[in-house]
């Protein structure tokens, strides 16, 4: 088994993160982040599970809310903590290629 | 005089008979704080907290134990209007515009909230060494952590500085730091308080929970803080009950079961020991003590890694400088902004497990490691179930060892989770669990002492923790305390 | 040319009618001040939290039975992991895994008449983005629709022409903003298309490469932009080049469609379960009182209609008419005459209703005044000369009609002995009129008619009198 992930596996997962990582950097996690991938890899040890999933950690189901309109934030506070901001709107450097998702 | 040291009823009655008032206890917890000066806060509350004392002398003081109190609040808590950090770079500056749920609860039982405690980065971490803020010191010996990621409000619980906190608990951030400062911290089962306003770490795993110094008041602030909240999906809706109802009973009867696993050799010698020693007691004070195996407890930590890294890696993607938080100057472009702000804002700590938790969840990963995750982790929790079925709780030690040095080296990316391999399993089963002080180690350093019960049986657990209190009547409280320094 | 066999699939996101949004209280609505309708959830503050709107999950179960799917009754959802500035949380959350309907169809009928049916793979519940627009060097955001709900209904690529989509969409549209699923506006952008479309040269073939069309701003835009991309990919396969994965949009300048960006490596979105929303759990009797809800579908009422007597062009003319529609439905166990029924209410009550920008369920036409009227104009004591005249009293007064005809002094003469004294009377008092009838000269008998008006002040019905007038003309 190789010791360290490359350069691009490293890159890789930065890029997923939007975590830019200096040569330094990219040298120490080649090595880190292999050590927990290892450790992690440990998962493939454990048998003998069924495949029931559970989200979170209890058994109640999700109780539905009513659709009744609550408290809104004003502009003011919308814009309270946005760095950057332009008339009643939160700005951002421009995006011209359109959403990824939905 | 020191009012904060006497027991909360003579507090109360102090109050209620107007011979102190509330700005006495927040000028005393103030002064406390710098004179333990344990880095425990990142920021204090000072003109709102006297404040709020002033305002609560207007009304009659209520028959609320809590009534007035001071109290710390673990920095990654939302309080509306006093900066909120997380101990992050990334939020140094964030004032939120919102409580918590269990902020309001707190406000309303008229608790005076002092400051922010020191934590691990977004609470990733278990020395609370990757605080951007600097770790906090453990009051018994300033050489030494406090543990984490709660560590600033157990080492200001154990330095007496005030007599309540609040931490958050993920795969052991409340009961690990609770048994390195020799405190008593309940994380209670998932579901029994809301999360609303809690900063997501991992959410299947959070919980909030009461870390004090002692049993009967951690139950007694656990009164307060559970119950459904329409704002968290996950919280759950329980008939009301007084956690401090079963304190003051004895054992006799009570059977109990200790995981082997927890009894081998990952645990150091002396900390095995004094939870022989412990079994020994109850035993002769009628309860029975059996040891068994528990299935897939030694898989808790790879569960945990993969579990909590990949919420992580998606509950932290909102951190990008746009709505709130740190954010670089004349980004040139939308990736500029989300690249180095992140890269400045946050920790290495952090960074690593983010970009670990995109891994696994990337492509085909997912199935491969989270979902399977969740699949073992849902029979863990069967396991536990029915062990449940035979006793009425579980013991085991809190910790593999006392609480290190902070000068110990960080490189190893690993030794954050294996300082955590026994109380990890807690969370996956998303069950209770408290530490109870039991002892000292031969540096005078506290060993704690893990109770997990079955879901929601917080009060069975305060039950067997005040009744040992009881019995071995430690001086707990570091300032008092022979100390090795 | 060569000819390719196109294979389409469309992906349909509908916002959905409801009060709040999917995962918070906040408003659902369009048009407001700019961060106007949000909150911290909205915002994705650190530490907020989803909840899930009950109306969005009955919503959804009535699409789902629209559109004939099979419904799934253990549902969870799941975070699709992006970075994008109007992604609030930078994941959305939406059904990867636990779709909440399935396998359904549509039925189309196409130009020849032939219905054809087009598959469902399948169709989920998520929220929508927030709205950026562009100004100078900056993107801006407007939170207000984020969190909106949404469903996604996606098609099997089982469509083959640009006909076909705009027979799907309209098809969608109209069933969805019938069974008050969605406003289905495009121009609003409650209804938004993506089409897929490759080509191949046999049936047998694998599917060619897929290339997708998005920002459709219209139906008829969506058949031209599917038949403008057959054309362009049948040039690049006839000069033997080879196509990329892309993403177009189509441009309403230009006709047609032009690239947005070359797909790289598939996305990587990290999908996992939403650990925030545990399991969504549908019961029979949840699912059936939804169904119960459904208000009657567009084919049932054209069915229904056309059984009562409405003549065809009214028939489509109601059922484009959803609120005059819904008011038919509340008089089909009346005994009434549906035809004039149908004439009145697309004739002078539309008329009125549009001028004064009415619902007819806004108006003070009961049933039972309705019935009346119809009554009324069965058998003739009303003309459609009075109806002009009443209009405005019929809808805005409470009174019987009859109180209202008082009123008015409409009296009309409905015994046909009566006109047809005064019909014999004009008769011999115009023998050059019968003459010029009599040899062919139709003016002849409009006069005749005028005469007739004249002399009843016009309170006599008008094609009673002319039945009667041709009779004693004979």
């Amino acid at each position: 088994m190789k010791d360290k992930l490359s350069k691009e596996e490293v890159y890789h997962v930065a890029n997923l993160a939007r975590i830019s990582l200096t040569d330094e950097e990219v040298k120490k996690y080649q090595i880190q982040l292999k050590q927990i991938l290892d450790d992690v890899e440990k998962i493939n040890n454990v048998k003998g599970y069924d495949d029931d999933i559970l989200i979170a950690c209890w058994e109640e189901n999700t109780s539905l809310r009513k659709d009744e309109i609550g408290e809104m934030l004003n502009p003011k506070e919308v814009l309270e903590n946005a760095p950057h901001h332009s008339g009643n709107y939160i700005a951002v450097p421009i995006v011209i290629n359109g959403g990824e998702g939905a | 005089m020191k009012y904060l040291d006497k027991k909360i009823e003579e507090i109360h009655k102090l109050l209620k008979e107007k011979k102190i008032k509330p700005i006495d206890l927040v000028e005393e917890a103030f002064q406390n704080i710098e004179n333990s000066d344990c880095n425990s806060y990142i920021t204090l509350n000072k003109e709102e907290a006297r404040n709020v004392a002033k305002e609560l002398e207007k009304i009659e003081v209520e028959d609320n134990l809590l009534f007035g109190l001071p109290i710390a609040i673990k920095d990654n808590i939302v309080t509306k209007g006093l900066r909120t950090t997380c101990a992050s770079h990334i939020l140094d500056n964030f004032i939120p515009i919102y409580d918590a749920t269990v902020i309001e609860k707190i406000k309303k039982n008229h608790m005076i909230i002092i400051g922010k405690t020191n934590m691990d980065e977004f609470a990733m971490g278990s020395s609370s060494r990757t605080s951007y803020f600097g770790a906090p010191t453990n009051p018994w010996n300033k050489e030494k952590i406090s543990g984490g990621s709660s560590g600033g409000s157990a080492s200001t619980i154990s330095a007496r500085d005030v007599l309540f906190a609040l931490g958050s608990d993920t795969g052991g951030s409340i009961r690990q730091p609770a048994s390195y400062t020799g405190i008593v911290g309940m994380k209670p089962t998932y579901g029994r308080i809301s999360r609303y306003g809690l900063i997501a770490f991992a959410s299947s795993l959070d919980q909030i929970g009461p870390m004090t110094k002692n049993v009967y008041e951690n139950a007694l602030l656990l009164n307060i803080l559970v119950g459904k909240d329409e704002k968290d999906l996950t919280s759950v809706n329980r008939e009301e009950e007084d956690f401090t109802r079963f304190i003051g009973k004895n054992i006799k009867g009570l059977k109990i079961g200790v995981p082997n696993y927890f009894m081998s050799d990952i645990v150091s010698k002396d900390i095995k020991n004094k939870v022989k020693e412990i079994i020994k007691v109850l035993e002769e004070n009628g309860a029975t003590v059996d040891f068994i195996d528990i299935k897939y407890l030694e898989n808790a930590v790879t569960l945990y890694q993969i579990i909590a890294m990949g919420e992580a890696s998606s509950n932290l993607a909102r951190f990008d400088g746009i709505r709130y938080g740190h954010s670089i100057k004349d980004p040139k472009d939308i990736d500029d902004l989300y690249f180095r702000t992140r890269s400045e804002g946050f920790g290495e700590e952090v960074k690593r497990r983010i970009m670990v938790g995109s891994y696994l969840l990337s492509g085909e990963n997912a199935k491969i490691y989270y979902n399977k995750a969740l699949s073992i982790r849902d029979d863990m929790r069967k396991e536990f179930k029915n062990a449940f079925q035979k006793y009425d709780l579980l013991i085991g030690p809190t910790t593999t060892t006392t609480a290190y040095n902070l000068s110990d080296s960080m490189d190893d990316p690993l030794k954050s989770f294996l300082d955590d391999v026994l109380v990890n399993p807690v969370n996956m089963a998303g069950l209770p669990g408290l530490n109870l002080p039991i002892g000292f180690d031969k540096e005078h350093m506290p060993i704690g002492m893990q109770i997990i019960g079955n879901s929601f049986e917080e009060a069975k657990i305060y039950q067997l923790a005040a009744f040992l209190e009881k019995k071995l009547k430690l001086e707990l409280d570091p300032n008092r305390g022979e100390k090795n320094v | 040319m060569s000819n390719y066999i196109p294979t389409i699939g469309v992906e349909v996101h509908l916002e959905l009618k409801t009060k709040t949004k999917i995962f918070s209280n906040s408003m659902n609505g369009y048009g407001e001040m700019a961060n106007s309708l949000t909150n911290v959830v909205d915002l994705g503050y650190p530490g907020t939290l989803p909840t899930l709107n009950e109306e969005v999950i009955k919503l959804g179960i009535k699409a789902a039975t629209i559109l004939n799917c099979n419904i799934r009754k253990v549902m969870h959802f799941d975070r699709k992991n992006y970075f994008y500035p109007d992604n609030p949380k930078n994941y959305q959350i939406t059904q990867a895994r636990t779709p909440i309907g399935y396998d359904g169809y549509v039925e189309i009928t196409l130009e020849n008449q032939e219905k054809k049916k087009i598959y469902i793979e399948e169709m989920h519940i998520e929220e929508d983005t927030c709205k950026s627009a562009h100004r100078g060097e900056k993107t801006l955001l407007d939170f207000n629709r984020a969190g909106v709900p949404l469903i996604e209904i996606v098609t099997k690529p089982c469509i083959s022409s640009g006909e076909e989509v705009k027979l799907y969409l309209e098809k969608l549209r109209e069933l969805l903003s019938f069974g008050d699923i969605s406003d289905c506006k495009i121009e609003e952008g409650s209804m938004r298309a993506d089409v897929n479309v490759s080509l191949r040269k046999k049936e047998s073939d694998p599917l060619g490469t897929k290339v997708e069309i998005k920002n459709i701003g219209s139906i008829s835009n969506a058949k031209l932009g599917v038949e403008k991309e057959i054309k362009r990919q049948t040039k690049i396969y006839d000069n033997k080049e080879t196509i990329k994965p892309q993403t177009r949009r189509f441009d309403d300048k230009k006709n047609d469609t032009i690239l947005m960006r070359v797909k790289e490596t598939g996305n990587d979105y990290r999908y996992f379960p939403e650990p925030d929303i545990p399991f969504v759990v549908l019961t029979d009797e949840m699912i059936e009182s939804c169904r119960k809800e459904i208000p009657m579908l567009p084919d049932e009422r054209r069915q229904i209609y056309k059984e009562k007597g409405i003549l065809e062009i009214n028939v489509n003319k109601l059922v484009q008419n959803r609120s005059l529609s819904d008011y038919l439905n509340t008089l089909l166990e009346e005994k009434i005459d549906f035809k004039i029924a149908s004439n009145l209410l697309l004739g002078d009550i539309s008329a009125y209703l549009n001028k004064k920008e009415k619902t007819i369920q806004e108006t003070t036409l009961t049933k039972k005044r309705f019935v009346e009227l119809v009554h009324l104009l069965e058998n003739n004591t009303l003309t459609s000369k009075n109806l002009k005249e009443m209009i405005e009293d019929i809808l805005e007064k409470e009174d019987s009609i009859e109180k209202i005809m008082k009123e008015k002094n409409i009296e009309n003469i409905t015994d046909d002995t009566e006109i047809r004294k005064v019909i014999k009377t004009i008769i011999s008092n115009n023998p050059e009129s019968v003459e010029d009838y009599k040899n062919g000269h139709d003016r002849a008998i409009k006069y005749l008619m005028g005469q007739v008006m004249k002399e009843t002040k016009g309170k006599v019905n008008p094609k009673m009198t002319m039945d009667i007038l041709l009779e004693e003309l004979k």
